[in-house]
Formats: C-alpha cells, structure tokens, sequence
C-alpha cells in the first residue's frame, strides 16, 4: 500500500503492486474474470462468506449495471493490482483495513459535491471521483434521469469511478475549503470511529460493509420479485436500509409497494385492490394504455415507482419528493389488471424544455420496443403541447440508443415521404416536436448532413434508405405498434403560478 | 439558430435552421470530403462523460454507425420468469370499462391496513386465539388494524423516534387516540397486541415495522446519507426587491384583516343566538306563567278582559326604541327578528286594531248600501247623507271634461282655498317634472282638472291642475322653483291621500252641460252656480273631513308619485 509520502506525491502515474487476497481492500484494481476473459475490476465492497470471502467488484469501462458479487477464485493475482489512488495522507493511521480509502473518498466527496452544486459539468469533465452519491444541482432540481433504454443521465458526475481511476488532486483540497467544513471534518471523525465499530459488527454477522457515501456504490437488493418474473436489480436504491439483508424483495405488480418477508407481501396481496396505476387513463389502443399520475395527488405510489425505477437508473436520484412531476405510466392490460411495463416522467414546469425527465421500460419488457413507445408517447404530448421538447440530460447508455434510434427513424420515414425533395430543419423540427439541435445532431451523427459542391444537402445514405425498408417489411409482418395521436385524450395540465411557486 | 457544423469558419456557408436542405440519395452526389464529415461527427452524446467511454455503449454506437443497429445490444441482467404463485396472488378480476379509465383514489385508499403480518405474528395470534372460544377471537384483519395503529400514532407522534431514540409510547398514550381512530369491535384486543407490539420494536431495535424509506429527519448526516429521500424541495427563490416586499406585507395585512373580520362575525353570530336562545327561554317562561295565571283566574273566577294574557306592546318610543336600536346594530338583527316574536304572540295592540276594523268595515257596509240605495240620483244637499269616500278616496285629477270650466273667480278661490292658491303654479310645475305619475289616462292629462285631498290634520284641499294655464305663463319657471318648496310643511308634498272629489265634478258637468245648452247667456248664471258649488263643496269637505279624519287616521298615505290610478288607489290607501 501505498505510503504517505507516495501518496501526496503526484498522483499521476499509478502506483502497482502485487497482492494477496488478505491484502486486497477496497478501493484496488484487480484483475478479475468475466465471461471468460480477464477484465480490470475495482473492488468496491469486501464481505465475509461462510465459503470465503466474497467481493464486489466493478469492472472498469463496464456499466455499473454488470458489477457483482465474485469470489475470490475469480481474482487473478498473478497480475499486479493498482492501488487505490491518491491521497491518502491518514491512510497508514487509520491501520489495516478499508477504512483509509473510503475516508478518504468520503471526504473528497464532500469537497466534490460542493463543487457539484455549483458546477456539475465542471465535475464530469474532471473525471476525478470516486462516487459520491452526488446531489443534483439545486437549481435544476430534476428528478435525474436515466433509462432504460435510453438514457441515464446524472448531474454530476458522481458514479462513476472513472475510466482512468486516477483521481486529480484537487481533492485534497478538503482542508481549503473552508471555515464551515471544520464541523464537517470533526463529523468526519466520528463517522470514522463509528464506523470501524460498524464494520467490526458488521463482519461478524456476515454483512457487507461501507462508508455511507459509497454505500450507494454497491447495489442493496439482492432480487426482485414483481408480478411474474424474477428480475435482478442493476443499482443501488434507498429503499428501507433492512431491506439489505433480504434475500428477495417482493413489489406489488399494481400499488408498487415493497416487502421483505413472504407472508407479508401475500397478506397485503389480499387487501390491496389497486389494478392499474392510480391516475386517470388518457391513452388506450389495442395494446397498451398509458395513465397519468400526479406525484404531488399520488406521493406514496409515485414515490414507490421512483424507488422501483432507482433500481434500473444510476443517475436518477431521489433526493428530492415527487411533487414536481407527473408520471406517464405504459401498461399491458389483461384479466388482473394493466401491468406497468414502464414510464416517464416529466416536470410539471420545465424550465429547460425538457419533455420528458426519466424513462424506464421495466428489465422484463425490455427488447420488445416498449422503449420506443414510451419515446415517441412523450414527443405525441409535446405536439400537443406545441412545444418542442427533448429529454432531460445526461442520457443513459441506454437511453442514448433508444434515443437515437427514435430520432433517426423518425426523420427517416419523413424524409422518404415521396414528393420532398427539400426541407428544412426548422420544418423537421415542427413535424417531430423534437428540437432544432436534436434534428441537427441526429443528421449529422447518421452522416445525413453533408456539404457538397458549396451547398448543404440530406444524404439518404443507403443504409437509412435500407434500415427504412426493413422496418416497413417488419411492420407489415408484424404489424406496427406507434401511438396514434386520435386514441390520446389529453389536455396539457395547467398548474397555477400558486402551485409552481409552492411546489404543488 | 446559426449553426456553423462545427468546421472550419471560412469554408462551409453557414446553415440557418430555416433554410430548406435539398435531400439527395447517396448515389446522387459524389464522395464527400472526409474531414469535414469528421468534424461534423464530434456531436454531444449526452451521456455522463464518464460513462461515454465505456465499452458495450462504444460497441453500439459504432454498429449503429454501420448500420448494423441489431448488434448494437448492451447487455443487462437477466429476467426470469418467477415460480410464484401468480394466479393466486393476482387474481383476474379486471373489467375494462369501456371508456378511459379516471381514478384518484390513493394507495391508501385501496389497500386497507397499512400493516401486514408476517410468520411471528401468525405465531401470535395462532396462541392468542387458542385461549378463546370462537366469538373472542381475533382475526387477520383485526390485528392489522390494531398493529397498524399503533405503528400509524407513534409515528405521528414521535416522528424523529430514530433520531432522539424516545421511549416507545404507553400504551396509556395510545388509549387517548384510539377513541376515534379505532372500531370498538377491535378495541378489545389492543392491550394484548400492544404487548405483543413493544416486545417486536424492541426486536428491531426501535425502527418502526411499517418500512418506509428514510425521509429527512433533521439529522447532520441527512445529506450525503444515500438511504435517506424524498426530501422537501426548497422553494424556488424570488427576487426581493422593496416593491414585492410591501406587496406581501400587503397581502398578509389584508389578510389578516380578513381572518379578523371574519372572527369577529363569528363571535357576533354566536351573541346574537345566544341572545336568541336566551328570548326563547324567557318566552317559554312568559308562556308558563300566563297559563298559571289563567288557571288561577279560572279557579277563582276571576273575569277581566284578560288583556294580561296577550303581549302588550312595549311602550313605543322610550321602550322599543332601545330594545330594537342596541341589538340591531350589533347582532344584525334582520328586521325580521324583531317580529318575529311579536308573530307569534297575539298582542294587545292587534286586537283593538281588529275590533276597530270590523267597526269600520260594519261602517263602510252601511255606507255603501246607501249608496246603492241613491244610485242614479244625485244628491244635491248641502251636506249629502251618503257621500261616496270610496270614490272619494280612489279618484285623482279628474279631468274637467267641459270646456267652459267654470272657474271660481279668483276672489272666491282665493278666500275658499286660502294657502293652496299659493301653490297651484308650483304644482302644476310638479306635475310638469314627474310625467309619469299623470299616467291617468289618455289624454285627460293636458286637461284642466281637479283633485280634492285632505291635508295634515284633516284639512280638505283641492288641487287643480292645467287650470289656469295663465298662471304658468305669468310665473317665472325660476321664481315658481324657488317656491317650489316653499311649503309650510312637508307633508304636503306627500299627498298622502289623493281623494277626488266627485261630487263637485258631478254637479259641475251637470252644471256644464247645462250651460252648454243655455249657451254663453247663461255665463253668468253658471258662474254662479260653480260658486254655489265651491261653497258647497266647502261646507261639505268640512263634514266629510270629519268623517274621514274619524275613519282613517292619517296613517297609510298615498304618494302622488305613486300613484297607479283611480282605481288603485282605494285598496292601497285603506288598511
């Protein structure tokens, strides 16, 4: 491990070295098997199994999503691991033991989500830290988005352990920061106190231990048991911090509520009378309906779905209360009732013009292009709005591909329209409800903008004109499944200056 | 929106949003300029710059460049499909209505007892129901209730419990709330539960058992705890500027202002019923002690006119004024109020009224049949036994249909009508300014005609009108202003009866007609004749005046203004 001195020092090039499983702590890089090769790993949480010990790992370029729990069987210490980086001035003092790497991330985090605040992007852009459970920005205050398909999305770039793992010494700056961080930095000191107790409690009964602040790094819930599927969470979700210890978590396929013991879930399953989502219905065709809920009429069910989606969005956050937005609900409907396959929300008052704020399709609906439709569902309001709209940002992986799918289809189909020969983007822009720089990205990423003999023009590559075919065949086959605008029956919801100002 | 697509300034024209691309297939233009299609493709994905770089995204994007969209899959987790018991624990009782589903019920509207047991407490029960027969045993839903209850109170009672680790509450403390919040049915069995409840949040060590998310509790560890959301978003900030703070200070002082009156009303409404209430009580009282005192008066054969068993109005000025006048203004007595007792009671007052009535009408009867008895005969005395006050009551200007109207010479008037000739031109100019109280008839308005009247104090006047069209002439309009209030009392504007006089105009369109035939040699004759008439009239009005000042006292007057027409009148003026 790295010593005092080392670590103060430029914490550029990264410090290696070999270790044995008893030294392996948290906050190293090791080698660890997946899928059959060798990838990189960060461990990020150490626990004691009655068949060894167990680590949870992230692998590095990987989405948080595929980090999990491996054995030690799967640590390859023949190659060097990289030591957690780089300041680490107390982390001798703090003795054997995880504790220095994570006090110390903790406290860079603080540092961090100062800065945050102020600046999100200023953050991402520095791809220091080691996460932090990040509080959106104040100001923007939206529920932080991510999804499924689509995009996920975080305000700062908190996650992240990022691509290079060196983390920049502004971090030691803690001390600068200022007089009000005395009282944090004492805190801190307790934290660490309490927490060595912690962990030593912790490690006898067998579970999994961390600083509060990368808690959330480590996903809780073990498994999901909604409706008829099995389904396993990807991410970290506050829900009730005893659910940690549950081997499944049952969720109510229609009131979304949470329970950790069987026979209660089956008590609540013979009272609760919900069958669809608790809202008004504005959407119906032959395959799916869509509700809208209003977080502030429906906090508790809003409030469940939120911490439902957490569990399958890394940058949505839930520091703050639902009130602000409505929630657009896709169901199937059969005989028990309309089962949520997934949603999005979306600010009652965007100041940004976003349209849509979080999507998710459920893990169990994914692939089969629920995603698609919840997409174009949220453009179908803006139109009725008459507004142009785009998502909140940042996407997900996800989300980035659904998107861009959505985008590129939909100026497809409009630019195959027999009879165009030329269009504008403004024009584009006022078809799709998208955004002019949505329109504008979308061709220019598709390679459909070009500039040629001194004047601009859309190139309909082959692959479009081809892709475009194929989905025309496919349809005819299959059928098409779009939201037809005349079956929404829907009204832009108008909330008073009242309302907004005092967050109703 | 001025994009310049992200290449060099110099070469590529810039693009506006509005200008209309040509859309070309591939085959139609040449190759393109590589370079600049790269600088084109540094777009913003808009995914975490950390995350941009990860693998599986870098995979999908570069198959969804080349077009092969299928491939580009990020893997996620698996799904399975679940060995639960679905049908049981969903069952299919959905009917899709036909039209769009609206709902607003809450999920805790539909779930029932927020508290659902689990094996510990099956264990409970299944000892707690052994002891008892069927009829005192505790059911499922019961023991939710309960146990929901108590989690429901000490929640709201000791909301930072985890923070300041109070003591869980007695179940003394919880007695007090259950009253309302609990069926009686299932009260019962709180005490038992309630043990059974404490030794349970003992087990989880003071966490309540109804798991809820981790809200704000005040705690310093609040913001970087990952477990605690849904915190109260701050209000958004408004700019403060001196303006916007008097407005709210505004606000708040009306406001308050209104909350204040508001109070106060209902302060003053719970004064005037207890007032009320208090009335009603000492009628009832009233009431009580006059049915003893006729008992008494039966028993001991007491007769008087009983008027001690009838209200007696309270003396009029001294008494009632007070009375009305210090509760009207406070409690806002409606008028009504007032009465309203006084409905109810038969007073003494009302009574004699009655009596005298009857008196009248019996009066009135007679008077009439007489009348009938002279039909078609005029009654030329001097003093005619069966003057008409009905017709005398409900004529008003009557028109004089002749033309030669013998006006009284003005001498004579001016000795017979002594003040009223002061006024004829100020209310002839009355009439002038309210048109619409001569909407007698037709055009018998623009005639000369004339009116009898009796005055304050029973006096008999009569009132001409477009008589002496010369009059109007000579006076000034101005001058005739100036006196036009000029009246010894007000009264007299009122007009408070508008009793014609027929009789004179009887005999005076005999008298006219007369003359009419005796042609203008009789002139004189008929002058003399209407002077006779006017001294009649005189002698007459006196007695009638008596006669009428005894039948209706002065009290329901008339107004001219008002005045519908001759046969209106008489209904409106009596009583």
């Amino acid at each position: 491990m790295g010593g005092r001195d080392e670590a103060t020092g430029t914490p550029d090039p990264v410090e290696k070295g070999f270790a044995t499983l008893n030294t392996i702590r948290i906050g190293m890089k090791a080698m660890v098997q997946k899928d059959g090769e060798l990838r990189k790993a960060e461990i990020l949480s150490i626990k004691q199994r009655k068949d060894g010990t167990a680590f949870y790992v992230h692998y590095v370029d990987f989405n948080k999503r595929l980090d999990e729990w491996v054995d030690s069987a799967r640590i390859d210490l023949s190659h060097e691991v990289e030591l957690p980086q780089p300041e680490k001035p107390e982390k001798k003092k703090a003795g054997p033991g995880n504790k220095a790497p994570s006090k110390n991330t903790q406290k860079r985090a603080r540092a961090e989500s100062r800065d945050i605040s102020a600046t999100p992007d200023l953050l991402t852009g520095k791809n220091t830290n080691v996460g932090k459970t990040q509080r959106p920005s104040k100001a923007g205050g939206k529920e932080n988005r991510d999804d499924e398909t689509p995009l996920n999305l975080s305000i700062g770039g908190s996650e992240a352990v990022s691509a290079d793992g060196t983390p920049k010494p502004e971090s030691d700056d803690v001390d600068m920061i200022d007089v009000s961080f005395t009282k944090d930095a004492k805190e801190e000191e307790k934290e660490l106190m309490s927490r060595e107790e912690e962990i030593e409690r912790l490690r006898t009964s067998g579970s999994m231990t961390q600083n509060p602040t990368e808690i959330h790094r480590v996903r809780n819930l073990t498994r999901l048991q909604m409706g008829k599927f099995d389904v396993e969470p990807w991410y970290f979700s506050p829900y009730p911090a005893s659910f940690s210890d549950a081997d499944v978590v049952y969720i109510d396929e229609f009131c979304l509520g949470y329970f950790d013991n069987k026979r209660s879930f089956e008590r609540h399953r013979s009272k609760c009378t919900l069958s669809h989502p608790p809202g008004n219905e504005i959407y119906r065709d032959d395959y799916i309906s869509f509700f809208e809920v209003d977080g502030r009429r429906q906090r508790t069910w809003c409030r469940n779905l939120c911490l439902l989606s957490k569990l399958f969005l890394d940058h949505k956050t839930l520091y703050y209360d639902v009130d602000p937005f409505l929630f657009y609900c896709m169901c199937s409907r059969d005989e028990t009732g309309c089962h949520l396959v997934g949603y999005f929300s979306k600010e009652k008052d965007s100041a940004e013009g976003y349209n849509l704020a979080c999507i998710l399709t459920l893990p169990q609906y994914q692939r089969r292009g629920y995603g698609r439709l919840l997409i174009s569902f949220s453009y179908e309001l803006s139109k009725r709005e008459g507004k142009l709209g785009s998502p909140e940002k940042p996407l997900s992986d996800l989300g980035l591909l659904g998107y861009r799918q959505y985008w590129r289809e939909t100026l497809v189909e409009l630019l195959m329209e027999t009879g165009r020969e030329s269009m504008s983007e403004h024009d584009l822009s006022m078809l799709t409800s998208m955004t002019e720089k949505d329109v504008h990205e979308t061709l220019v990423v598709f390679n459909m903008l070009r500039y040629h003999k001194a004047n601009w023009v859309i190139v309909l590559t082959d692959q479009v004109v081809e892709e475009h075919k194929k989905r025309l065949e496919k349809e005819k086959v299959k059928g098409a499944r779009k939201i037809d605008p005349a079956r929404l029956q829907w009204k832009p919801p108008v909330f008073t200056a009242s309302s907004r100002t005092w967050n109703w | 929106m001025t994009r310049y697509g992200g290449m060099g300034r110099t070469r590529p024209k810039k693009l506006t949003s509005k200008a209309s691309i040509p859309i070309v297939r591939e085959d139609e233009i040449d190759l393109i300029d590589d370079e600049i299609q790269n600088a084109l493709q540094q777009i913003e994905t808009g995914v975490e710059k950390a995350e941009e770089s990860e693998f599986h995204l870098q995979v999908a994007i570069n198959a969804a460049a080349q077009g092969k969209v299928n491939d580009a899959h990020i893997p996620t987790p698996e799904t399975l499909l679940s060995n639960l018991r679905y049908d049981e624990l969903y069952p299919p009782i959905f009917s899709q209505p036909a039209t769009y589903i609206r709902f607003s019920a809450t999920v805790e509207d539909c779930c029932g007892a927020p508290y659902c047991l689990d094996e510990e407490d099956d264990v409970f029960l299944k000892i707690f129901n052994q002891k008892r027969d069927a009829s005192g045993r505790c059911t499922e839903d019961q023991f939710e209730e309960v146990m929901s209850f108590f989690e429901l109170t000490s929640r709201k009672e000791q909301p930072y419990a985890c923070v300041d680790n109070s003591p869980l509450m007695s179940f003394e403390e919880f007695q007090q709330a259950m009253d309302p919040a609990v069926d009686d049915s299932v009260k019962r069995f709180a005490k038992d539960i309630y043990d059974h409840w404490k030794s349970r949040r003992a087990n989880s060590e003071g966490e309540p058992l109804l798991s809820s998310p981790k809200v704000e509790a005040g705690r310093d560890t609040d913001d970087t705890d990952p477990y605690v959301c849904f915190r109260r978003r701050e209000v958004r900030q408004t700019r403060k500027t001196r303006g916007r703070d008097a407005q709210s200070a505004d606000k708040l002082r009306r406001l308050r202002k209104e909350l204040e009156d508001a109070r106060q009303m209902v302060a003053l409404v719970r004064q005037r019923e207890l007032a009320r209430k208090e009335m009603l009580a000492i009628e009832r009282q009233v009431f009580m002690q006059r049915s003893e005192v006729k008992d008494m008066k039966r028993k001991l054969n007491i007769k008087d006119d009983d008027e001690d068993l009838i209200n007696q109005k309270p003396k009029k000025k001294p008494v009632e004024a007070p009375a009305v006048q210090r509760p009207a203004p406070q409690l806002r007595m409606p008028p009504k109020a007032s009465t309203q007792a006084a409905e109810d009671l038969q007073l003494l007052d009302d009574v004699q009224a009655e009596k005298e009535n009857e008196i009248v009408c019996d009066i009135r009867q007679n008077i009439a049949k007489h009348i009938k008895w002279n039909e078609g005969y005029v009654d030329f005395t001097r003093a005619p036994l069966s003057p008409s006050p009905e017709r005398t009551f409900d004529a008003a200007f009557r028109p004089a249909i002749t033309t030669q109207l013998p006006t009284p010479p003005s001498s004579e008037s001016e000795n017979m009508l002594d003040s009223a000739l002061d006024t004829p031109s100020a209310i002839a100019l009355r009439d002038k300014l309210a048109p619409h109280a001569m909407v007698l008839s037709e055009d018998t308005s623009k005639m000369p005609s004339f009116r009898r009247r009796i005055g304050r104090g029973g006096r008999l006047w009569i009132d001409r009108r477009n008589v002496a069209s010369s009059c109007r002439v000579e006076m000034d309009p101005v001058k005739a202003d100036r006196f036009k209030f000029d009246q010894d009392s007000d009264e007299e504007i009122e007009y408070d009866r508008d009793p014609y006089d027929t009789q004179i105009m009887q005999h005076r369109a005999i008298m006219a007609a007369k003359a009419r035939d005796q042609a203008a040699a009789a002139q004189a004759h008929a002058q003399a004749q209407a002077a006779q008439a006017q001294a009649q009239a005189q002698a007459q009005r006196r007695l009638q005046a008596e006669q009428t000042a005894a039948n209706n006292p002065p009290s329901g007057g008339q107004p001219m203004g008002s005045n519908p027409g001759p046969g209106a009148v008489a209904s409106a003026s009596e009583t």
